[in-house]
């Protein structure tokens, strides 16, 4: 009957044996490293590393989750970033002129590849694939092959630059109410709606939990240098998208198309239109993710974002997302990502090979999305 | 006690504690066959997949004893071997492969090195296909080429090849034609006298009556009554269905039609998605009045779903429609055009183009309209929960909270919501594809009283209904159409089935 309780807790709270996942590989490779691992250093360094990875699996949550895939976001990434770089440095276009023409890109290519998979009906595999081959070689055409650098102070800030401790602080405790604001409007609403209210012990519990992780993370990131930029962005895009999938028309839709297209049609939705804007949606967020990138590496590499398409992936399906389209998390998809880099990170600290870590990234896919499909309670 | 082929004895299965079915007792005799009734949610289902294995022994309490010796197969697999074959209310064929390659899916027989037998396994096919006297069937063409019904028999020849001793039908009926059904209940008399038992589960009571010799009636998920046939009669089967009993199966509403036209559609034409030279709705025109029930009868195949997937703008191939609502032409391309403008369809198939799974019931219903309830973008909960509160409340949907999954609930609760998901469109015209497919009776009857008041409150409703009885009870007008034509256009007044069936088959 405990086993039974306890695996009834797990298919409720995927999250949980996500969170206690990444427990364990912390508390591994900390050992392994004495302690490195875990320094404030490296810790502000690994979320700095899964920003990228962590943006791009934002927008990917969002195709998923609508029965598509796409395939192209590592070339996109590599080629919006690599148009960043030489925006900047052969052309010194000022900063915010810079992100605003490799936004406006990413959004016309991210529609470009939505317009091709919703009103062309071409597989978006196959879109993505084409993209994927086509947008690394304008990349290669664009950059000549060579890395573009250096990239100008304003946008090396961008990726490399801090939160002073300062705002940290007040970023911790504003979201910590927020928490609280929403916890309790949660069971004030169910409470409206003669539904059952999970016990006060358990959302008071929960809340902590969110209070604690909250204090650590903004207290280890201050005690280094304050949060990064690039975390910051991505704190920003977990509470839009979630926002989005949750409360707004377009997120419902997002589901709906992604569980049954065809019931959803009948039922008089534009869904053509909701799949343009999701792609739409990715391209843009692969834009922020190759401004980030190049930012951070300071240059613009013609590699850049190569398999960056399977990170993203990857880090949706370890986080729950249904292969199926129709259900899945944004948070999930961001704990995910945050999964692949802590393994990306420990393995190298730990001067692993890097055909293990590909080994090992690869096994833990596959782990994950088992243990998903094993405590699916429906048995297809 | 012995004789009985089969004995399920005090079966109980429960799911999350709750009980499913709560000590079944089932007796079956070769040669006999077995009417399993009961409304949607009874446990008809679940016992039969206890039966069969779906849930394997272990995860029910109770004993099977088949031919004597107690039954505990672990997997379908098993319970086939042993003889006891079921065949799903889906069909459940492989469209690409052709019949013998179907027929024999998982018992091919092979040669050595593992190429498969052809010539053995048509000639058995075509042995097999002739004891069902399906003669007009090639084995080796694919599946895909023959209709819902003939795959319904192909099916049922598909279980005989396993050495079926014991046959589970699951509405086998529901996409035959009245003809076709004929074929199945003769193939069905000739199997009882080759001592092959059945156990067969319909809605539709009349074909129960005509084939089984004991009914066996359930209610949630308790046994209610064994009963010789030949001791009962329809309506005391439905008594003990419902507990209660039914006096009518339509429900009468004094309404008076107007004569004012409100919907016309002309010259529609579909084409094949496959061969687009083929019609399969060949310039057809009708008009519709306001207020008005317009049943739409024919054999499955006429091109009923067609037309009015046509007029709605979801036929997936190429078709020409001209519609016309209240005296202005209107742009129905797609379902979203054609919603906009005051129509709104309830699909045949309520599991591909009806319920949105992954959602809950009351995002179900809420899907057509979830622009109602946003400013700008974000939903407005407590608006939305307000509005599917009431929808739940008018239509009587069965649910303990609008937050449950929509694949909890029953055929007949899932038709409701798709229906009041459609209704919140405020459709001027509501076209329902086979609007009580699956569906119990007690739903059946709520169904039909709605559709009188949406009627009497100047909605023009057009009903596809492959039951000729269902489209007599409520219809005013009836339309029937046969290979693609319409074929007649009747006032339904001392109208009768024999005259909408001959109507269906003229091919003059």
């Amino acid at each position: 009957m405990k086993t039974l309780n306890l695996k009834q807790l797990f298919t409720q709270y995927k999250i949980l044996a996500l969170l206690i996942a990444i427990a364990i590989i912390w508390a591994f490779f900390s050992w392994k490293t004495e302690g490195g691992f875990i320094s404030p250093r490296n810790l502000s360094n690994l979320m700095r590393q899964m920003a990228v990875t962590g943006i791009v699996a934002c927008g990917m949550a969002f195709v998923i989750i609508a029965g598509e895939i796409d395939l192209s976001v590592g070339s996109l990434l590599g080629l919006l970033g690599g148009v960043a770089a030489v925006l900047d440095v052969t052309h010194h276009l000022p900063l915010p002129a810079t992100i605003a023409v490799v936004l406006a890109c990413g959004l016309v290519l991210g529609l470009f590849n939505g317009y091709l998979t919703a009103y062309k009906h071409i597989p978006s595999f196959i879109v993505g694939l084409g993209g994927m081959l086509a947008y690394r070689g304008i990349v290669l055409g664009v950059t000549d092959g060579v890395t573009v650098a250096p990239v100008s102070e304003p946008l090396v800030n961008l990726g490399q630059g801090y939160l002073s401790p300062q705002m940290g602080v007040v970023l911790g405790v504003g979201l910590f109410v927020l928490g609280a604001v929403l916890t309790w409007r949660q069971r004030a609403s169910l409470a409206r709606h003669g539904l059952p209210v999970p016990p006060m012990w358990r959302d008071g519990l929960r809340l902590a939990a969110i209070g604690v992780v909250l204090f650590a993370f903004v207290r280890t990131l201050n005690s280094y240098e304050g949060i990064p930029l690039p975390v910051l962005l991505l704190l920003v895009l977990l509470g839009v998208f979630s926002y989005v999938a949750t409360q707004t028309v377009f997120g419902r839709r997002i589901y709906a198309v992604g569980s049954n297209m065809e019931a959803t049609r009948l039922s008089g939705v534009n869904v053509q239109a909701v799949k343009l804007w999701i792609f739409g949606i990715m391209g843009l967020m692969c834009a922020l993710a190759g401004l980030i990138n190049t930012a951070r590496l300071a240059a613009g590499s013609p590699s850049a974002g190569t398999s960056g398409e399977l990170d993203a992936i990857a880090a949706c399906f370890i986080g729950g997302t249904s292969m199926r389209g129709g259900s899945g998390t944004v948070y999930g998809a961001l704990i995910g990502a945050l999964v692949m880099a802590s393994l990306d990170n420990g393995m190298s600290m730990l001067d692993v090979d890097t055909y293990w870590q590909m080994i090992v990234k690869g096994c833990i896919l596959t782990l994950a999305v088992w243990v998903d499909v094993a405590t699916r309670s429906g048995r297809r | 006690m012995s004789g009985y082929l089969l004995e399920m004895k005090g079966i109980v299965k429960k799911f999350g504690g709750v009980p499913a079915l709560d000590g079944i007792d089932l007796q079956v005799r070769a040669g006999e066959c077995i009417g399993l009734c009961g409304e949607n949610g009874a446990g008809k289902s679940t016992l039969m997949k206890v039966l069969s294995a779906v849930y394997p022994h272990g995860t029910w309490d109770g004993e099977i004893l088949f031919d004597g010796k107690p039954l505990r197969a672990q997997s379908i697999r098993e319970s086939e071997a042993a003889g006891v074959v079921i065949i799903h209310q889906e069909l459940m064929l492989v469209p690409e492969l052709s019949v013998t390659e179907n027929l024999f899916l998982g018992n091919e027989i092979t040669l050595p090195g593992g190429r498969m037998d052809y010539s053995a396994m048509n000639q058995r096919a075509e042995a097999l296909l002739k004891e069902l006297n399906l003669t007009d069937v090639n084995v080796v063409l694919p599946v895909s080429n023959y209709g819902g019904g003939h795959q319904q028999l192909i099916e049922i020849a598909k279980a005989l090849n396993k050495n079926a001793r014991l046959l589970i039908l699951d509405e086998p009926s529901s996409s035959l034609t009245t003809s076709e059904i004929q074929v199945l209940l003769n193939i069905i008399r000739g199997l009882k006298a080759k001592g092959v038992a059945c156990v067969y589960i319909s809605h539709k009571l009349d074909e129960v009556e005509a084939i089984c010799d004991t009914i066996v009636v359930i209610r949630d998920g308790q046994h209610i009554a064994t009963t010789p046939m030949d001791k009962m009669d329809v309506k005391q089967i439905i008594a003990q269905m419902v507990g209660r009993e039914m006096n009518q199966l339509y429900p009468t509403l004094e309404r008076t039609p107007s004569e004012e036209i409100v919907f016309e559609a002309r010259n529609v034409t579909c084409y094949d998605v496959e061969k687009p030279e083929r019609r399969k709705v060949d310039n057809v025109s009708f008009a519709l009045r306001k207020g008005e029930i317009l049943g739409i009868a024919g054999l499955v195949g006429a091109g009923r779903t067609e037309l009015v997937s046509a007029l709605f703008g979801a036929y997936p191939g190429r078709s020409e429609a001209e519609v016309w609502l209240n005296g202005a032409r209107i742009d129905t391309g797609t379902p979203l055009k054609a919603i906009r403008a005051g129509l709104a369809l309830v699909p045949e198939d309520r599991k591909q183009h009806g319920i949105v799974r992954d959602l809950d019931v009351g995002q179900n219903i809420t899907l057509s309209v979830l622009g109602r309830f946003s400013n700008f973008t974000r939903i407005d909960r407590e608006a939305e929960l307000k509005v599917v509160s009431e929808e739940i409340a008018r239509l009587a949907l069965k649910t303990a909270s609008p937050f449950l999954s929509i694949t909890s609930l029953s055929g007949g609760n899932q038709q409701k919501a798709v229906l009041s998901k459609m209704l919140l469109t405020r459709p001027k015209v509501l076209i329902l594809d086979e609007p009580t497919r699956g569906v119990d009776v007690g739903a059946k009857f709520e169904i039909y009283k709605l559709m009188l008041e949406l009627a009497s409150q100047g909605v023009s409703i057009i009903m596809v209904s492959s039951e000729l009885a269902e489209v007599l009870g409520v219809s005013d007008r009836v339309l029937v159409m046969g290979e693609g034509k319409l074929r007649g256009d009747f006032v339904n007044q001392n109208l009768t089935q024999e005259t909408l069936l001959s109507a269906a088959l003229d091919h003059s």
